[in-house]
C-alpha cells in the first residue's frame, strides 16, 4: 500500500465540563491514502467529529486537552500546529466542511467574499482577483448564475446550495485532504445525493483525499474506500468497504447491520434495533465499551479492554470474541483465516 | 502485544440481566437541577443571604433598634460614626461685650472654643480704615482665599467677636480681613484655627434627662450623649434608624411594584397570546404605545397628576406610576413565550392525548413560563429600587420626612465634602441591594435557562 | 427599505400623538386650577390665556387646540416666566442636554463594546473578573453616588494638583462636558458590556467562526470580520432605549453638575408647576426618543444584511 498522506496515532482527547471530565477520545489510530475517501462511522457523541477537529486545531482548549497521540501530515506532526514548513494547514493542506451548512456561514458577509477569504489568506489574491476565483468555484461546484449568487449573503440561500458554497470554500485552494463532517445530515434526501456526487467529482478532479464522517452506511457504500467503525471514544473495527460490509468483524458493526433497511426482498422486514445506550464517558467502562449492549460479551469483556486483532490485510476487529481461548461462535462474526464469503 | 493472563472462566458469556453499568448520573427534576444550579453559584447564594439579611434588618431592626426616625437630637448634629460622645458641663450663658484683657498678640481666642461660644479678639490690622470682616470655614484657608461662611462686619475700633451660630464640635478657621475706607477687602488678613469642645450648660442637662430636676454637678463634669452606631444627618436624627425605616419605603416600592406590574402583564400577555389575531395586535399595539412614553417624565408627570397632600408620604402614588408605565415589557415576554409554547411538539401531543385547555395551561404553559417569569421579576427589583432612589433624589419621590434611601442620599450630598457617611450610608445601601437582586437574577437565570443545561 | 423607513416613520408619529394625548389628559387630571394659586396673574393675562388654551371651552375642545398647537410646533408660553416660549426654552436648553446626551452614548458605546469583547475573549481569566466586577458595580450603584463621587474626585484632583484641571460644574466648554458625560453614560457603558459579552460569547461559539478557523482566517482578521460584526448587533438594537435611559437620566448630572440643561429645567418647571412647559417638554422628549429609536432602526437595516434586503 502507498505511503498514507495522513497518519494519526494513539489521539485522546477529554473535555472538562460542568459534569467531570468527558474523555471523548480514548486513542484512535487511522491512516488516509491519498486520493482515498476515508469514512468514520459511528453513532452521536462516539467521538468522530472531536477526532477530526482536534486535527484541525479547531477543539476550544480549554476546556478541551489533547493528551496523547500525534497526527502526521506527509510525516510532520500537525497536531497543535497551524503551520507546516511555512504553509498553513487549515483551509489551505486541510479544507474542512461542517454538518449544518445554515448556521457554518457568516449571515453578515456576502457568499464570494467569505470564499474568496480563504483566497486572499493563503494564496495573496487581491480583493479582486480572489471575488472571480471564488465565482468560478461556485461555478464548479453546480450553483447557478454563480456571477449573481456571490453576491448575495447566506439567508437568501437554500440548504443544499449552501452546502455548495461551503464545498467551494473548503476547495477554494486545492486542499490534500478535505474533511467532511456529516456533510449531508442537515440535508433533504434528493440533495444529499447531489452533494455527495459532487464531492467524488471533484475528488476525481483534484485527486485529494477525503475524511468522511458519518453515520448514514448509504453515505459509507456510495463514497468510501476505507471505512473506520468507531464507538465509545475508540476504534472498534477498521477495514475497507467490503470488509465492513460483507465480513463484520465486531458485534457493534453486526449491531448496525441488523439495524439497516435493505431492499433486499426476502430478509427479514423488521429493523432490529441496539438496546441499550452508549457508556458514560464521564467515567467510561474498565472493559470494552460495548459490553454493556453486546449480545456475546463475556465475563472478560467487563474489566479488560479487548485488543486489536488483525482479520486479513487491512481488516482489524477490537473484541474478544477473536481470542483463541474463546468458544463461543457467532456465526454472523467474520474471523481470521476464514473464507472470504460474499 | 503482551499475553493478558485469562483465566478459564473469562470466557463464559453473561447473562444480560446482569447489572454491568449503571448511569452515574441521577435524573433531577427542573426544580432541582435548577436549585442544584443556584447553589452551585457562589456569588448568587451570597446574594440570597444578604438579601435575607437586608429583610432581616428592615423588620426585626426597629424592633431592636427603637429610636424614632424623626427625632432630632440637636447636641448632635452630622455626626459621623464613633464620633465622640462626651459632654462637659458649664455654666449658664452670660453676655459678653469684650471685656476683658487677653494675652498675645494678633488674632486669638479669649477662651478655648465651646459650643456654648467662641469669642474672639484681634489686635489692629494695618489699612483697616473701613473696619474688618469676620469669617469662619470648615477647612483650612488655601491659595484660593476661600474664607469660608462671612459672619460679620465690625467698626474699626470694634476688634472683638462672639460667634454663637450653630456651633458644632469640630474644627473651625477664623479668618479677619481688614477692609478699605470704601469698604472693599483688603489683602490684610489673619487667621486662626480652634478646636471645638461639645458643652452643655446645667438647663440643658436637665433638658435632655441627663441630670436629674435640682440636681446639681460640679461645671466640668462630662456626660455621655445619646449612642448613634451610624452617626446622625444634618438635622441630628439617627442615621441607623432613618435606614431601618427608609428600607421599608425602597423595599415595599422594590418587592410590590414589580409583583404587581409583572402580575399585570403576565394577565394581559397571556390574553394577547391565547386571543391571537386582530385581539392580540389591538392589545400589543396598545402595549408598544405605553412602552414608547418616556418613563421618568411620566413617572414625575404622574407625581404631579396624584398630587400628594400635606401628610402623606407619596409611596402609593409611585408605585402605582411603575405598575401603570411597567407591565408592558412583562406582556410582550409572555405573549412571546406564550405563542412559543403553543407551537411546541409537546403541547399539540398533549391536546392528541386528549387535554383540555385547562390542564394544558395549568401542567404545561405556566409551568414553563415561570422560569422567565421568576427571572423577570428578580430583575425588576433592583431597577425599581433604582427608580425610587433617582426620583426621591431629585425630590419627585417620597415627600419628607419619611425617609427613604433616596432622599436620604440627596440630603446626604449637601453635606458630602465635610460629613460623608451621611452619603455613604444610604448609597451602600441602594447599591448592595441592587447588586444582590442582580447577582441573584443572574444565578437564577443560569439556573432557570433549559439552554445552559449540559454546558459548563 | 424605503417603504420600511416610512412604515416606521408613520408608526412614529402615532406615536407622538399617543404620548401628546396622554400628556394632556394626565395634566388635565391635576387636581386644581392651573390659573389660580399662588401665582398671582392679572386679569389680562389671565384673560388672554385662557382665550388661548380654550381653558373656558369643553375639555375635548381644549384638546382639539391643543393638538392643533403642537402640529403647528408651538407649545405655548410659560406660564411663571412672562413672555417666554417653551420653544424658546427648548431650543435653549435642549442643545446642552443633547450635547451632554450624544457624549455619553458615544462613550457609552464604544466602551461597552470593547469591554465586552475583551472580557469575552478573555473569559474567566483575570482581566474579564476585573472588568465584570467593575461592571457589576457600575450597574449597581445609583447614577448619583456615581455623579457625586465624580464631582467629589474632581474637586479633590483639582485641590491636590493646585490647578483646576477640570471644571467641577457648570457648562461652556468640552472640559465642562467630559467627566458629566463620562459619568452620564457609566451605567449604560456596564450593561452594554454585559450585553456585547454575552452577544460575544454566542458568537465565539458559534458554527461560521468555527468555518473562519477551518479556512485558516488570522485570529485578528475572525475578530474584526466575523465576530465583532455579528456580536455588536445585539447592542445597536438596544441603543434606541440606551438613548431614552440616557437623556432622561441627564436630569441627575444635570443638577449636580449645575448644566442648564432641559432637565434641570423640567424638573424646575414641575416644582413651580409650570403646566405648559411640563406638556412641551414631555411631548418635545417623547417624540425625540421616538424618532432617535426609529434612527438606530435604520441604521441596524444598513448593518445587517437580513433586515435590509427584506
Amino acid at each position: 500500500m502507498a505511503e498514507p498522506i495522513l497518519s494519526v496515532n494513539d489521539l485522546a482527547v477529554e473535555f472538562d465540563t460542568y459534569g467531570g471530565t468527558v474523555q471523548a477520545v480514548r486513542g484512535v489510530s487511522f491512516d488516509v491514502q491519498p486520493g482515498e475517501t476515508l469514512a468514520i462511522v459511528g453513532e452521536s457523541g462516539c467521538g468522530k467529529s472531536v477526532t477530526v477537529q482536534s486535527i484541525m486545531g479547531l477543539t476550544p482548549m480549554p476546556p478541551g486537552r489533547i493528551t496523547s497521540g500525534n497526527a502526521l501530515l506527509n510525516g510532520v506532526d500537525i497536531l497543535g500546529r497551524k503551520t507546516i514548513n511555512g504553509e498553513d494547514i487549515r483551509g489551505d493542506k486541510i479544507g474542512m466542511i461542517f454538518q449544518d451548512p445554515m448556521t457554518s456561514l457568516n449571515p453578515t458577509m456576502n457568499i464570494g467574499s467569505q470564499i474568496a477569504e480563504t483566497l486572499i489568506v493563503h494564496r495573496g489574491y487581491s480583493k479582486k482577483q480572489a471575488f472571480a476565483r471564488a465565482v468560478e468555484l461556485l461555478d464548479m461546484s453546480k450553483i447557478p448564475e454563480a456571477e449573481k449568487r456571490a453576491k448575495q449573503y447566506p439567508f437568501e440561500f437554500s440548504g443544499g446550495m449552501l452546502q455548495r458554497a461551503m464545498i467551494a470554500m473548503a476547495i477554494a485552494c486545492e486542499p490534500e485532504i478535505l474533511i467532511a463532517d456529516e456533510p449531508t445530515t442537515a440535508l433533504d434526501v434528493t440533495i444529499q445525493a447531489q452533494i455527495l456526487d459532487l464531492l467524488n467529482d471533484l475528488q476525481r478532479e483534484n485527486g485529494m483525499s477525503i475524511i468522511l464522517i458519518t453515520h448514514d452506511l448509504g453515505v459509507v457504500a456510495r463514497m468510501a474506500q476505507e471505512v473506520l467503525v468507531m464507538y465509545a471514544g475508540q476504534v472498534v473495527e477498521r477495514g475497507s468497504v467490503d470488509d465492513i460490509f460483507y465480513r463484520p468483524g465486531h458485534p457493534y458493526n453486526l449491531g448496525l447491520h441488523a439495524a439497516m433497511p435493505t431492499n433486499d426482498p426476502e430478509a427479514e422486514s423488521r429493523l432490529t434495533p441496539i438496546d441499550g445506550s452508549p457508556p458514560d464517558l464521564f467515567h467510561p467502562p474498565a472493559g470494552c465499551g460495548y459490553c454493556a449492549r453486546c449480545p456475546y460479551s463475556m465475563q472478560v469483556c467487563i474489566d479488560t479492554p479487548p485488543p486489536t486483532y488483525t482479520l486479513s490485510e487491512g481488516h482489524e476487529a477490537a473484541c474478544w470474541l477473536h481470542h483463541e481461548s474463546n468458544t463461543q461462535v457467532v456465526p454472523e462474526i467474520h474471523h481470521a483465516g476464514e473464507a472470504v464469503n460474499d | 502485544m503482551a499475553e493478558l493472563k485469562l483465566d478459564a472462566n473469562a470466557f463464559a458469556p453473561i447473562h444480560q440481566e446482569q447489572e454491568i453499568q449503571s448511569i452515574s448520573r441521577p435524573s433531577l427534576s427542573y426544580w432541582q437541577d435548577a436549585w442544584i444550579r443556584l447553589k452551585a453559584n457562589r456569588r448568587a447564594l451570597i446574594s440570597l443571604y444578604l438579601i435575607i439579611g437586608l429583610l432581616i434588618f428592615t423588620f426585626l431592626g426597629p424592633v431592636v433598634w427603637q429610636v424614632d426616625p424623626a427625632q432630632q437630637d440637636v447636641d448632635q448634629i452630622s455626626q459621623p460614626p464613633f464620633a465622640d460622645r462626651t459632654v462637659t458641663l458649664v455654666t449658664e450663658y452670660e453676655p459678653w461685650y469684650g471685656e476683658g484683657a487677653v494675652a498675645g498678640e494678633g488674632l486669638r481666642f479669649v477662651e478655648d472654643p465651646t459650643t456654648q461660644y467662641i469669642r474672639l479678639v484681634w489686635d489692629e490690622l494695618p489699612g483697616a480704615a473701613g473696619g474688618y470682616r469676620v469669617y469662619r470655614n470648615l477647612f483650612p484657608i488655601g491659595p484660593e482665599r476661600a474664607y469660608g461662611l462671612p459672619l460679620i462686619e465690625t467698626e474699626p475700633g470694634k476688634r472683638f467677636f462672639e460667634d454663637r451660630l450653630d456651633l458644632q464640635p469640630t474644627t473651625y478657621y477664623y479668618s479677619i480681613v481688614a477692609l478699605d475706607a470704601a469698604g472693599y477687602e483688603t489683602e490684610s488678613v489673619e487667621t486662626i484655627s480652634g478646636d471645638v469642645t461639645r458643652v452643655i450648660t446645667p438647663s440643658e442637662a436637665r433638658g435632655r434627662g441627663l441630670l436629674a430636676e435640682g440636681e446639681n454637678a460640679a461645671v466640668g463634669t462630662q456626660f455621655r450623649l445619646a449612642t448613634h452606631p451610624l452617626g446622625t444627618d444634618y438635622l441630628g436624627r439617627d442615621m441607623l434608624a432613618r435606614l431601618m425605616h427608609g428600607a421599608r419605603v425602597s423595599l415595599f416600592i422594590g418587592f410590590f411594584a414589580p409583583l404587581l406590574f409583572v402580575l399585570i402583564g403576565v394577565i394581559y400577555g397571556s390574553i394577547a397570546g391565547f386571543v391571537g389575531g386582530v385581539g392580540d395586535q389591538v392589545l400589543m399595539r396598545f402595549a408598544d404605545f405605553v412602552v414608547a412614553l418616556p418613563f421618568l417624565l411620566f413617572m414625575i408627570l404622574f407625581k404631579v397628576v396624584f398630587a400628594i397632600g400635606p401628610g402623606e408620604s407619596g409611596i402609593m402614588p409611585m408605585l402605582l406610576a411603575m405598575v401603570i408605565l411597567l407591565w408592558p415589557a412583562t406582556a410582550r415576554l409572555v405573549r412571546g413565550q406564550i405563542l412559543q409554547i403553543r407551537e411546541e411538539g409537546y403541547i399539540s401531543a398533549s391536546r392528541l392525548l386528549g387535554a383540555k385547555t385547562n390542564y394544558l395551561v395549568l401542567r404545561h404553559m405556566i409551568p414553563n413560563t415561570m422560569g422567565v417569569i421568576l427571572v423577570t421579576i428578580t430583575f425588576a427589583v433592583p431597577s425599581a429600587i433604582f427608580t425610587e432612589a433617582f426620583l426621591s433624589f431629585i425630590g419627585m419621590g417620597v415627600a419628607p420626612p419619611t425617609p427613604s434611601w433616596g432622599s436620604m442620599c440627596n440630603e446626604g450630598i449637601k453635606t458630602m465634602l465635610t460629613t460623608p457617611h451621611e452619603l455613604i450610608f444610604p448609597a451602600l445601601f441602594i447599591s448592595v441591594t441592587v447588586l444582590a437582586f442582580n447577582l441573584l437574577g443572574d444565578g437564577l437565570r443560569d439556573a432557570l435557562d433549559a439552554r445552559m443545561r449540559g454546558r459548563e | 427599505m424605503g417603504r420600511y423607513a416610512v412604515k416606521r416613520l408613520i408608526q412614529g408619529v402615532i406615536t407622538v400623538w399617543f404620548i401628546a394625548t396622554a400628556t394632556f389628559f394626565a395634566m388635565h387630571a391635576v387636581p386644581g386650577d392651573p390659573l389660580s394659586g399662588d401665582k398671582a396673574l392679572t386679569e389680562k393675562i389671565r384673560a388672554n390665556l385662557e382665550a388661548k388654551y380654550g381653558l373656558d371651552q369643553p375639555l375635548m375642545t381644549q384638546y382639539a387646540i391643543y393638538l392643533g398647537n403642537i402640529a403647528q410646533g408651538d407649545f405655548g408660553i410659560s406660564f411663571t416666566q412672562e413672555n417666554r416660549e417653551v420653544n424658546d426654552i427648548i431650543r435653549e436648553h435642549f442643545p446642552v442636554s443633547a450635547t451632554l446626551g450624544i457624549l455619553a452614548i458615544v462613550f457609552a458605546g464604544l466602551g461597552g463594546v470593547l469591554w465586552g469583547a475583551l472580557t469575552a475573549i478573555y473569559r474567566n481569566r483575570l482581566p474579564d473578573t476585573i472588568i465584570m466586577f467593575l461592571v457589576i458595580l457600575g450597574i449597581s450603584v445609583p447614577s448619583f453616588v456615581i455623579a457625586a463621587l465624580g464631582q467629589l474626585s474632581l474637586v479633590n484632583i483639582n485641590e491636590w494638583t493646585g490647578v483646576s484641571i477640570l471644571p467641577v460644574g457648570g457648562w461652556g466648554t468640552v472640559w465642562h462636558m467630559i467627566v458629566p458625560s463620562m459619568v452620564l453614560g457609566l451605567g449604560t457603558m456596564a450593561y452594554l458590556t454585559r450585553l456585547m459579552r454575552s452577544s460575544m460569547l454566542e458568537i465565539i461559539n458559534s458554527d461560521f467562526v468555527r468555518t473562519a478557523k477551518s479556512k485558516g482566517v488570522p485570529p485578528t482578521q475572525i475578530f474584526t470580520r466575523h465576530q465583532l460584526r455579528n456580536a455588536i448587533l445585539p447592542v445597536i438594537t438596544v441603543l434606541g432605549p440606551s438613548i431614552a435611559t440616557i437623556t432622561t437620566g441627564g436630569f441627575v448630572v444635570e443638577i449636580i453638575f449645575a448644566i442648564p440643561g432641559l432637565g434641570r429645567y423640567f424638573v424646575q418647571a414641575v416644582q413651580q408647576l409650570d403646566y405648559t412647559v411640563i406638556m412641551g417638554t414631555t411631548v418635545f422628549y417623547g417624540a425625540f426618543l421616538v424618532f432617535m429609536v426609529i434612527l438606530v432602526d435604520l441604521i441596524y437595516g444598513l448593518i445587517d444584511p437580513r433586515v435590509r434586503l427584506e
